[in-house]
């Protein structure tokens, strides 16, 4: 819809349908004047999810705690994987954390349209809605996954005197944001594919999948080879994740090169997903 | 300031099938294929040359209208006609491929009862998700809360997900709080048809306070003729994506059952080499012959019906010949089969009638099948379908406009008596 303030002679006009949706109008107001349905669905996930579930809330500790658990008994004991030295527990907790941040933000953006075709075939809504209330509710997660893993961190911190904290720790957010921003970008642009093409779908999941192994997710980079290390971390969540564990290890310098190229990259990759979506939110609608 | 709310201007919408994809939509689409283009290859009714293009449909062409402020404008047509396209091209669920339709104000649409709501969630919950996807604001629900919890009737499981609902507790949760938006416009698709009789009554009651004491603006697509001549001021008739007629409600819809009913009321064959049969039985003619009631020219449940036929009997052998008769409603429930005597026949020309009396179908769509048969036992010959048509609902002194129950809607006297005071 284009909220245009129109001035007409005969009637002024207060909203207008077209044939074509303009390339470069995002709709912000129009998203914002909704921001009381984004909340609802971000309320709708979380207590949806824990439904008909004894410990409710409490698999939110349990699910990253148990795959750290997992990568420690494969990872770390049977194929003695490198952490450089990190606690183990701390390596795979924060790799896993922002990982499945990543993940579970790209896979409910690109579904969009198909999880949510028999909604938006009766009702209209600004369709970003959906991806934005989705990256609310994993940033609601991750925030308690978060609070985890500064408890285990202050542990190791008091008990072993490990680890300095210094005013890198301000990157954090920032950290969060690029992943959450990668993961939006790179999810619209596959979901108004996969809308059409289910093939593409198909084909996404095997990348997501082969995506945590060439990702510092269970080994640090300093493991991989030398004349791969560049297209290692081109990868945007490479910088973000080594930079997470050398702000709260002190592993080596932050790579603020590789992290300003991730921080263009994912921008260009938004920006194209932001102004592809709005393009075709509701001529997908016609093909799914 | 004019009264004018909504204008649509030269709104057409383009359909290429076959494409990739699947779902709900496609399955509309093969519908609309179906009803439009294979089932009624004899259709005599053609000021329209929509000659379809192997893959290309156009399910809207150039639709033209204007909606004044508090109008309760009824949109009428067959399945396929390009109703629900319009409401959503006009819900913004869908993009017109051409034209543009100006409006002021909000627009809600309802093509359904309860989108959106969560299985999981309790019906408080589901109150707050379905207004704010229908576009209410929280502080709005907020407030109405507790008149959409009286209306439907649900208090007392307020708290319980709404998996364990019945359907009725669900449909009715759902419009009730469809019944509580307050847009500028409102658009509503089909939703008269669910619910119990009395909660369709207070649905109806609901539309028409809405309207008319509210001055809201309401379109509204329904296959309820007489819901449609209470409740709207104004009516829309579109056939195969064309605006066909507009205007007072009444004269629409009777222009609309006219064209729509006498598509199949005659079959009429000259050469006995093609008509259908085989080598025992051709059909020469069969018709059906509306005893329409004086002023009325559309068939509704008063209205006789004669069956008419001639064909030529070409018997190999000596036997004796039965015709029965089956009536079965547009689901394919046969309502009644009659046959006439059997008896041997001479080779010729043999003429049958039946006569339906008005006050006994209900209404809806039937179809008819002539059955010829030997020796009382076996079928020589099975035209089906070979009329169909549809009954129209006709009601006087009543306040019910909900659907009429039972296969059959005979007049027997029902006597009351005051015994006792």
């Amino acid at each position: 819809m284009n909220l245009n303030e129109k001035e007409d002679i005969t009637a002024d006009w207060q909203w207008e349908i077209n044939a074509t949706q303009s390339w470069f109008k995002l709709g912000l107001r129009d998203l914002y004047s909704y921001r009381g349905l984004i909340m609802r669905f971000v309320r709708r996930d979380l207590i949806a999810s824990y439904q008909q579930t004894i410990i409710g809330p409490v698999w939110m500790f349990l699910q990253p705690l148990l795959t750290t658990i997992i990568y420690l008994i494969v990872f770390g004991s049977f194929a003695k994987l490198s952490t450089d030295g990190v606690p183990k527990i701390l390596f795979y907790l924060s790799g896993t954390i922002i990982w499945t941040f990543f993940f579970d933000n790209i896979s409910g953006t690109m579904y969009t349209f198909i999880t949510n075709a028999h909604i938006f075939n009766k009702v209209y809504f600004p369709r970003l809605i959906v991806p934005i209330s989705n990256i609310i509710t994993q940033s609601v997660r991750l925030s308690i996954q978060l609070m985890l893993f500064v408890v285990i961190f202050l542990f190791y911190h008091i008990v072993y005197d490990q680890f300095d904290l210094s005013y890198t720790l301000l990157l954090i957010p920032f950290l969060i944001i690029l992943t959450a921003a990668f993961a939006l970008g790179s999810g619209l642009l596959i979901s108004v594919f996969t809308a059409r093409y289910r093939d593409i779908d198909t084909f996404f999941q095997y990348i997501l999948r082969l995506g945590m192994f060439v990702t510092p997710v269970v080994f640090p980079s300093s493991l991989v080879p030398e004349k791969y290390q560049f297209l290692f971390w081109l990868n945007p969540l490479t910088p973000i994740i080594e930079t997470f564990r050398a702000v709260f290890f002190n592993q080596g310098a932050i790579q603020y090169n590789y992290l300003l190229l991730a921080v263009a990259s994912t921008t260009i990759l938004l920006m194209l997903g932001l102004v592809l979506f709005k393009r075709r939110e509701t001529e997908v609608m016609d093909i799914i | 300031m004019s009264n004018l709310i909504l204008k649509a201007e030269n709104i057409s919408k383009h359909y290429r099938l076959g494409v990739i994809g699947s779902g709900s939509f496609k399955e509309d689409l093969q519908n609309f294929w179906k009803n439009t283009f294979s089932a009624g290859g004899n259709k005599t009714t053609s000021s329209i040359n929509t000659e379809p293009k192997a893959n290309d449909l156009w399910a809207l062409k150039d639709i033209d209208f204007e909606i004044m402020k508090g109008d309760v404008v009824g949109f009428v047509g067959k399945n396929g006609a390009g109703k629900s396209t319009l409401l959503k091209v006009l819900s913004r669920i869908t993009l017109p491929t051409t034209g543009t339709i100006k409006g002021k104000g909000r627009i809600a649409s309802l093509l359904e009862v309860g989108t959106g709501f969560h299985a999981e969630l309790t019906g408080r919950e589901n109150i707050f998700l379905n207004g704010q996807i229908l576009g209410m604001q929280k502080k709005e629900i907020i407030s109405k809360f507790d008149e959409i919890v009286a209306f439907s009737g649900i208090e007392r499981f307020l708290d319980t997900p709404v998996k364990r609902y019945s359907s009725g507790m669900y449909v009715r949760l759902a419009f009730a709080i469809a019944a509580h938006l307050d847009p500028e416009i409102l658009i509503v698709d089909e939703v008269l048809a669910v619910g119990d009789a009395e909660f369709q009554k207070k649905c109806l009651g609901k539309m028409k306070q809405v309207s008319a004491e509210e001055g809201k603006t309401v379109l509204f697509v329904s296959h309820n003729s007489q819901a449609l001549k209470n409740l709207c001021t104004k009516a829309i008739y579109l056939e195969k994506g064309r605006l066909i007629d507009m205007g007072n409600t009444q004269d629409v819809i009777t222009n609309y059952l006219k064209r729509e009913q006498t598509l199949y009321l005659h079959r009429i064959y000259a050469d006995p080499d093609t008509a259908p049969g085989n080598d025992s039985i051709r059909i020469k003619r069969v018709e059906m012959l509306p005893q329409y009631l004086s002023g009325s020219n559309i068939i509704d449940i008063r209205t006789p019906l004669v069956i008419d036929f001639e064909f030529w009997y070409l018997p190999k052998e000596e036997m004796d010949l039965g015709v029965s008769i089956a009536l079965n409603t547009v689901m394919g429930e046969c309502i009644f089969d009659v046959d006439s005597l059997a008896r041997p026949y001479k080779k010729g020309l043999i003429k049958g009638q039946c006569t339906i009396p008005g006050d006994f179908l209900n209404n809806g769509s039937y179809s008819i099948n002539l059955i010829f048969v030997k020796n009382t036992s076996s079928a020589l010959f099975e035209f089906e379908d070979c009329l169909s048509f549809d009954v129209e609902d006709f009601r006087a002194n009543t306040a019910w406009y909900g659907d009429w129950p039972g296969a059959v809607r005979p007049k027997f006297k029902v006597q009351l008596q005051q015994e006792e005071i």
